[in-house]
């Protein structure tokens, strides 16, 4: 059981395409920032950590298991957050949102709710137990996206572009309190500032690594090489 | 159902939504044995007065028949006609008390503990190879998504109002669908990643990761 995700000469194609190509990739780092334009292979590099998608060569671990049972099988593993929270939040109440994994995870009625209360009262949140979801901010609605993941315990979580649809303010009070869990990060994000406090920062192109290092020295080279030519 | 529900807690709230349901029951067939106007009277004050005990903002819920006033008046000019004018307001009486009673069922009761509550009635579908919770589960996506989906008509509607549109607004019919079959495609991957939808004896643990 190794407590890392390992990627051997991955590739992955869909429809004749190749999205991935010849990955090989040791992730132990804390915090992973994911960055690189669109259709660079991002969100399908991160959907083959949870099974959503599978590799169509090559070997994958994570933390000692091979997602090719399913996300459903990973669950307990890798907890994955996208980025529209209207499409995650699945219940009417965030209480039922948060207990909705637990109780996959084959918890009691009564225990779920206990551990769903626990976590809304950790985060001094517990008034918004009865609260109906479509009532929630944006941001709010992330947040109760990302303790509805958080509570099922996962080693490993993973954010695509979670930020996207919130302002300033509330990207940077979720990112801190992110920074602050004890579980692997691994976040996709166009927010570049949003990644510098992360251990190391990944640039995908064309489904290849292009860059890979500390966050300073990859984002700047980004930053450079989106500033050269570029034409839509 | 969601949107309806009041989150404040009262006594109502407290109740078991199994016996919220088995009042309601009860007090449906209760009411055609009522034949004298002044208990029917008095069974609807009851119940206006159990929206008062909500709180301050309670009779304010009441405004829920107000889409079904032209109903109403229909029903009684045709049943003043072919009977009785006591014989309509009886008929009157009954369905506002109904109405108000079951709504304020569906005011005071969480999705999960209604589900819960006709979980055993579903329960014949497993011979036809139909999960109960399966069904219950269906119901709570059913309710949490219709407010989304109205954003996104209304959305819709923004950008072919902005953009001039005109009258033919069927025609966002299409990018309507499209939009809905594309949502349930990223809900799917959602739900999938927390685990599926499955009843309490086989957790995610069963489907052991290789």
């Amino acid at each position: 059981m190794t407590l890392t995700i390992e990627l051997n000469q991955v590739t992955l194609k869909r429809d004749d395409q190749t999205v991935l190509s010849d990955l090989n990739l040791t992730l132990s780092e804390r915090r992973i920032g994911l960055i690189g334009n669109n259709g660079s292979g991002k969100s399908s590099l991160v959907r083959l950590f949870n099974g959503l998608l599978q590799p169509s060569q090559g070997r994958l671990q994570v933390r000692g298991h091979n997602p090719a049972g399913g996300p459903e099988a990973m669950a307990d593993q890798v907890g994955f957050i996208f980025q529209n929270p209207d499409h995650q939040l699945i219940f009417p109440t965030v209480i039922e949102e948060l207990m909705f994994g637990l109780r996959n995870q084959g918890l009691s009625k009564a225990d779920a709710r206990e551990r769903a209360e626990h976590c809304l009262r950790e985060h001094r949140r517990l008034d918004w137990a009865e609260r109906p979801v479509h009532s929630l901010s944006e941001g709010q609605k992330q947040w109760v996206c990302i303790m509805a993941v958080l509570v099922m315990n996962p080693a490993v979580l993973i954010l695509d572009e979670p930020f996207s649809a919130l302002d300033l303010p509330t990207r940077q009070f979720l990112t801190d309190w992110l920074l602050g869990l004890p579980q692997q990060l691994i976040m996709i994000s166009h927010d570049l500032d949003v990644l510098a406090a992360f251990d190391r920062v990944l640039w995908l192109e064309q489904g290849q690594v292009r860059g890979d290092g500390d966050p300073e020295t990859v984002i700047a080279d980004y930053r450079t090489a989106c500033n050269e030519a570029f034409s839509l | 159902m969601m949107t309806l529900y009041v989150h404040r807690q009262s006594w109502l709230h407290r109740q078991p939504a199994g016996l919220k349901l088995l009042v309601l029951m009860a007090t449906s067939v209760a009411l055609y044995a009522l034949t004298s106007l002044w208990t029917a009277g008095a069974a609807l004050i009851a119940v206006i007065l159990a929206y008062r005990s909500l709180g301050p903002a309670g009779w304010s819920y009441l405004w829920v028949v107000k889409p079904l006033l032209p109903m109403f008046i229909l029903i009684f000019v045709v049943q003043t006609w072919s009977q009785s004018v006591s014989a309509a307001i009886l008929m009157l009486l009954r369905m506002l008390t109904l109405i108000w009673l079951a709504n304020l069922v569906t005011l005071t009761t969480r999705m999960d503990a209604m589900m819960d509550a006709v979980m055993p009635i579903l329960s014949p579908f497993r011979r036809v190879g139909v999960a109960p919770h399966r069904i219950a589960f269906t119901v709570a996506l059913f309710v949490r998504f219709v407010p989304v989906l109205m954003a996104v008509l209304n959305s819709l509607l923004e950008a072919w109002k902005s953009r001039g549109g005109g009258r033919a607004v069927w025609r966002l019919a299409i990018p309507m669908l499209i939009n809905a079959i594309r949502m349930s495609d990223h809900v799917a991957q959602a739900l999938a990643a927390r685990g599926g939808v499955r009843s309490p004896e086989t957790p995610v643990s069963m489907v052991q990761p290789q």
